[in-house]
């Protein structure tokens, strides 16, 4: 489970970023980056706490 | 700013606090690579990019100096804090206090708790801004020096009273949080910058076919240079370097991460903070400063620095968590730190209270925009009043037994003051004073002379100090 939602974190994180840059070239519409953003962060705090929580030390 | 760092110090404080970290304890390259990167990613990043554009920086005097700066304060980190802490590999407060006595390290502590305070504030009062993009409430203008409306005042309250309770509570729980946010947040921050520079490209209908296009832009329309905002401080290409080199001047000049470096097996490794200052404090200052200076480039006269507008214009929702979660996650440590540094002068009190207590003043610091519209300046005045120490450990350390006096003479005479450490910091402080208040010299560039003053200082008192009471001690 663990490298899958490691993984799974990892393209949310890709997911973050990547719209802001295709903005950047001119390739699409801030209200796209944006919902996009939204949604990447959710899957990042949902997949990213389990494993980092853990590694924390908790 | 790095504040989380300092929640990563508390935690650290609980172990090896009176003794060196032990061989089996220590910590590999990558643990300082990880912490230094996150750590410099918080709130305030938001409003001092924004003040460099109020202070009418130019393009070059901003890049130039940033990358300048930025390497002198790694520079600090490796060659003044992190070769004492990896021999001697105690906190910052035991060292002091072998040094200066516990008495002396009391009054340390205040310092760093008050200073602390504010700046909770300063990152209370940027996550309130988030609040006020839902609410509607009038926000504070980079002239305003007072709060300017009773949302505000209760918005801060809310935000400030929360962020106080949950240090108060859970500290730990907050901390672990801060870890799992960092990427997320380093990533918001470069997100604000291509956001911001495709909106400029658009506004100014500039052609981008190579780099150069790009400093062409940056150069003309983002930081123009020019006269500053009213009530700004004009930046050149020195008050950016300085600015960067001492912002965390507390941290590697006044040897605050001699706590932190204790755990690092070599010295070297405080190159990793090169991590935290080209994340934070390069890349996050530059994205936070295009975002505003497209504000000013929409319309001059919105001269309001608020990094939630700012956030939720470039990135929307995403954005607007951003700026409240960068606000919490690094006021919480700072807080905690804040009201462990006050329960040091009556240790008997409730830490809960005392943190409680300490959210407070934080929170109502919180609602004077003074501080976070003159964060440039408060930050400068953070690390001027905690140097002089730094200056006293490197002295006392490398120095002072070359010179035939003693090192830790407050641990070897037993006195709990020790007059030459106190006087240097005192007179030092009180010298800066004058030469900012009468010599027409800028808070940012007094700390280097400072530092000078200071051990120069401590050396000289040692010598009739010691003498003075050498007889006594030996008794």
């Amino acid at each position: 489970m663990r490298p899958i939602l490691q993984i799974v974190s990892l393209l949310a994180l890709i997911a973050l970023t990547l719209p802001s840059a295709v903005f950047l070239a001119g390739r699409t519409e801030l209200n796209m980056v944006k919902w996009l953003m939204l949604l990447a962060t959710i899957v990042w705090f949902v997949t990213a706490t389990p494993w980092m929580w853990k590694d924390n030390g908790s | 700013m790095d504040t989380e760092q300092q929640s990563q110090q508390a935690q650290a404080a609980g172990e090896f606090e009176r003794e060196p970290v032990p061989k089996n304890a220590l910590l590999g390259f990558k643990s300082f690579i990880g912490m230094y990167a996150g750590e410099h990613c918080a709130g305030t990043e938001l409003m001092i990019g924004p003040l460099f554009v109020a202070a009418g920086v130019s393009a070059f005097d901003l890049i130039v100096g940033l990358l300048v700066g930025n390497a002198l304060a790694v520079l600090s980190w490796m060659f003044l804090c992190a070769p004492i802490a990896t021999r001697s590999r105690l906190t910052l407060y035991y060292q002091l206090e072998k040094i200066c006595g516990r008495k002396l390290v009391t009054l340390y502590n205040l310092a760093n708790g008050v200073m602390f305070c504010f700046l909770a504030g300063a990152m209370v009062t940027v996550s309130a801004t988030a609040v006020g993009v839902w609410f509607k409430f009038p926000m504070p203008a980079l002239t305003d020096r007072l709060p300017n409306s009773v949302g505000w005042v209760v918005a801060v309250a809310v935000v400030g009273g929360l962020i106080a309770i949950v240090a108060a509570y859970g500290y730990k729980t907050v901390a672990k949080f801060a870890n799992v946010a960092s990427p997320w947040m380093v990533l918001v921050f470069l997100a604000f910058g291509f956001v911001g520079l495709r909106e400029f490209i658009v506004a100014t209908n500039t052609e981008i076919h190579s780099m150069g296009d790009v400093w062409m832009l940056a150069k003309t329309h983002i930081w123009k240079g020019g006269e500053p905002l009213p009530g700004q401080v004009k930046f050149t290409i020195w008050h950016v370097m300085f600015f960067a080199w001492f912002c965390n001047m507390a941290m590697h000049i006044g040897m605050s991460d001699l706590s932190v470096f204790r755990f690092a097996r070599k010295s070297w490794y405080a190159i990793a903070t090169s991590a935290g200052m080209y994340v934070g404090h390069f890349m996050a200052w530059i994205s936070a400063a295009i975002l505003y200076a497209y504000q000013l480039h929409l319309d001059p006269a919105d001269t309001d620095v608020l990094p939630g507008p700012l956030a939720y214009r470039a990135a929307g929702l995403a954005g607007l968590l951003c700026v409240i979660i960068a606000g919490w996650t690094t006021a919480n440590p700072t807080i905690y730190r804040a009201g462990l540094a006050f329960q040091a002068l009556s240790p008997k009190s409730s830490r809960f209270k005392v943190t409680l207590i300490t959210g407070a003043i934080a929170t109502i610091a919180g609602m004077f925009p003074a501080i976070a519209m003159k964060l440039l300046g408060f930050v400068a005045l953070y690390g001027l009043i905690l140097m002089p120490m730094g200056a006293v450990i490197f002295v006392d350390f490398w120095l002072i037994r070359k010179f035939g006096m003693q090192s830790s003479y407050a641990e070897l005479s037993g006195k709990t003051f020790n007059w030459a450490a106190g006087l240097a910091w005192f007179v030092t402080l009180g010298i800066a004073w004058v030469l900012v208040k009468f010599a027409g010299v800028q808070i940012f560039f007094v700390s280097l002379p400072g530092w000078f003053v200071a051990a120069i200082l401590y050396i000289v008192l040692s010598k009739f100090y010691q003498k003075q009471l050498r007889p006594a001690a030996a008794q």
